[in-house]
């Protein structure tokens, strides 16, 4: 018997003893449980918040205007003007355009012009558009206000944001003057009637963007059939690679292929930037987690020590004592996680529909966020969480463990 | 063009009075009036506001419809600022900054030289002759002068804010009042002439007040002083070089 207990215990029955240990104190345990589950909760359900944030600020960022990958003439980025444009897609660019990475594609007219009303005027981006190939690569007809989308490249309407009627004091149906130069920079202007105004997640966008039918802007600005850039969207935005490949090997000579990670910069250090925040966020938690962790298991381990002199005495290991430590706090973690992601994906699947969040919308405006949250659960970040709070968990226990297994027995046993 | 007046006069008596054309001949003679087929102006503009005021003397010149050349003589620190315009292009120099700047589409809204007037309202001077509908809507006779309303609706694709203008003129082409209505059928500023004086061999509007209604104690008087019209210019006033080297 004694010689049994000199060796290791076996599994099962370590196991057993870790396990009633645990349920001795079972107010102590239960408290633990729900820190730990509360601390798992909020690590995976506020991620998912953050993805969802993030998601949507870049789907709708690249989504409505710069598309995946852009083709520009190569000097358009320094100076956008009308004299930076590009010929109408050729024959070759057409074949690499319906290849399948490509989920939608579209050219498009877009030059700096001023807008002006009875009441006042201001510097806007002119976007001659075709409205088919906007709807292909995500403008959506429902974020239309009032009035209507243009109805083809021939339109001679315009189609501004709400903002934008608002800063001019103008109204759906009025004439307002669209002002910009042609390729020989004389002034090119004409008059517009306003058919169609549209809202966007952000009132900057609303006030920039102003919508012609290309064939119309083309003839205002006498640019023939140019356009000044083309923009595609594949069917995942964190994977451009392939759809910039195909584009590049087909693209127009004297252009370049960019994708939305350099085009839109500060939404792609948002991404990053993100992706590092959500580990950042779970290992805050993590740290306030392991104080009540740590605490409660030198709590234990102080309320035992008689106890774990006992066994000591009866022969017992240092290192089983040490074990025995870890398992119960890998019980304890494993049951707490067990009951955190639970929580968490049930409170995640629950807000599937979104979070209305219309009372602060102005404040998540400053950072491009709508007034809708929908939660975006992801499998890494639910495992991320997961394996931090097991590895960090048993580390954190490595302390109270070792000090256990440390006692001498006759110290331990006339301890009061 | 004492005769075109009397076949204005015949056919604005007649009953095809509305007729668009003969309307927009009204107009256009106002114009061509106050251009002439070449012009040459000593002229002083006065910029009001509540609390300063301030006066600039320039010499313009013009010719046909739409070349133009504005030079400012005083102020001193003023002196030389001048504006050419070629149609619905414009240049201003600076002898400050001894540079030609083509003010672009952007900058066509912003007041000129900080008048009530925007640079569009100077380089488009001309253009309601045709990028609007004229119909005569009223005719009024008082101090032994007959005064024509015109209401000028701008063409759809006109580059033209407005709802309508409404032209006052007088008999001998004199343009009266101008106004500017906007679309919700609100007037928001109009050019009134209060003074008509002889000058260069016919009735010109010496005195020419242009403000917004809004703001009444904010306007902008243009006094002529004297003007020569049909002279001969130099061909070459009317470009980028004499705008930056007076040669007159």
């Amino acid at each position: 018997m004694s010689s049994r207990l000199h060796a290791a215990l076996p599994v099962p029955a370590m196991m057993r003893l870790a396990w009633r240990n645990l349920w001795r104190n079972h107010r102590r345990t239960l408290i633990m449980l729900l820190a730990i589950a509360i601390g798992v909760w909020a690590m995976i359900f506020m991620t998912a918040l953050m993805r969802g944030m993030v998601d949507e600020m870049i789907s709708d960022g690249i989504e409505s205007l710069p598309g995946y990958v852009q083709i520009h003439h190569a000097d358009f980025r320094d100076d956008p003007s009308i004299q930076n444009s590009l010929q109408a897609p050729g024959h070759e660019l057409l074949s690499a355009l319906g290849n399948t990475v490509v989920a939608g594609w579209t050219s498009r007219v877009r030059v700096p012009a001023m807008i002006s009303s009875e009441k006042d005027s201001r510097g806007v981006t002119l976007l001659g558009v075709d409205p088919a190939g906007e709807i292909a690569v995500g403008f959506d007809l429902t974020n239309m206000v009032a009035g209507r989308f243009l109805d083809g490249p021939t339109d001679k309407g315009l189609v501004i944001g709400r903002k934008l009627l608002e800063r001019l004091e103008t109204r759906l149906g009025k004439r307002v003057v669209v002002m910009s130069q042609d390729p020989n920079n004389n002034v090119a202007d004409r008059g517009f009637r306003i058919v169609g105004v549209y809202k966007a997640t952000l009132e900057g966008q609303e006030e920039r963007f102003v919508y012609g039918g290309r064939s119309n802007i083309q003839s205002l600005l006498k640019m023939g059939s140019q356009v000044s850039e083309i923009a595609i969207t594949g069917h995942d935005y964190r994977a451009v690679d392939e759809l910039l490949a195909s584009i590049r090997q087909a693209r127009p000579p004297g252009s370049e292929v960019l994708p939305w990670m350099e085009l839109e910069g500060y939404l792609y250090s948002m991404m990053v930037m993100m992706d590092g925040f959500v580990l950042v966020w779970i290992i805050v938690i993590f740290v306030a987690l392991s104080f009540g962790l740590i605490n409660t298991l030198m709590m234990a381990i102080f309320e035992r020590i008689r106890e774990i002199g006992l066994m000591q005495a009866l022969g017992m290991r240092p290192t089983s004592i040490l074990y025995l430590v870890l398992l119960e706090s890998l019980l304890l973690l494993a049951l707490g996680l067990l009951i955190g992601n639970i929580l968490a994906v049930g409170s995640i699947l629950s807000l599937r529909g979104g979070i209305d969040l219309s009372a602060v919308a102005k404040g998540m405006e400053m950072f491009g966020a709508g007034s809708t949250l929908y939660p975006a659960l992801k499998l890494g970040d639910l495992a991320t969480a997961n394996v931090v709070v097991i590895v960090l968990g048993l580390l954190t226990s490595l302390l109270p463990a070792w000090r256990a297994s440390r006692y001498s027995p006759v110290e331990a046993i006339t301890k009061i | 063009m004492r005769s075109l007046y009397l076949i204005l006069l015949s056919l604005v008596t007649s009953s095809a009075f509305s007729a668009d054309s003969s309307v927009r001949e009204l107009v256009k003679a106002a114009m061509d009036h106050w251009r002439g087929l070449t012009s040459a102006t000593q002229i002083s503009m006065t910029i009001h506001r509540s609390d300063w005021e301030r006066k600039m003397t320039m010499h313009a010149w013009s010719k046909g419809a739409k070349l133009s050349l504005v030079r400012v003589v005083e102020p001193k620190k003023d002196a030389g600022n001048g504006t050419l315009l070629n149609d619905n292009n414009m240049w201003t120099y600076s002898p400050k900054i001894n540079r030609i700047i083509k003010v672009p589409s952007s900058m066509m809204s912003q007041n000129w030289m900080g008048s009530d007037f925007s640079n569009k309202d100077i380089a488009k001077s001309t253009d309601i002759i045709d990028q609007y509908e004229h119909e005569l809507t009223g005719q009024e006779e008082t101090e032994g002068h007959v005064f024509y309303t015109i209401t000028s609706i701008p063409h759809e694709d006109a580059a033209v804010v407005w709802g309508k203008e409404v032209l006052t003129i007088r008999d001998d082409f004199v343009l009266m009042e101008q106004q500017f209505w906007d679309q919700d059928g609100e007037l928001v500023k109009s050019m009134k002439t209060l003074q008509v004086k002889e000058m260069g061999g016919r009735a010109v509007a010496s005195i020419m007040r242009m403000g917004k209604l809004e703001t009444p104690d904010e306007w902008t008087e243009i006094t002529t002083h004297a003007v020569e019209f049909d002279l001969e210019l130099p061909a070459n006033i009317f470009t980028l070089s004499s705008l930056r080297n007076p040669r007159r």
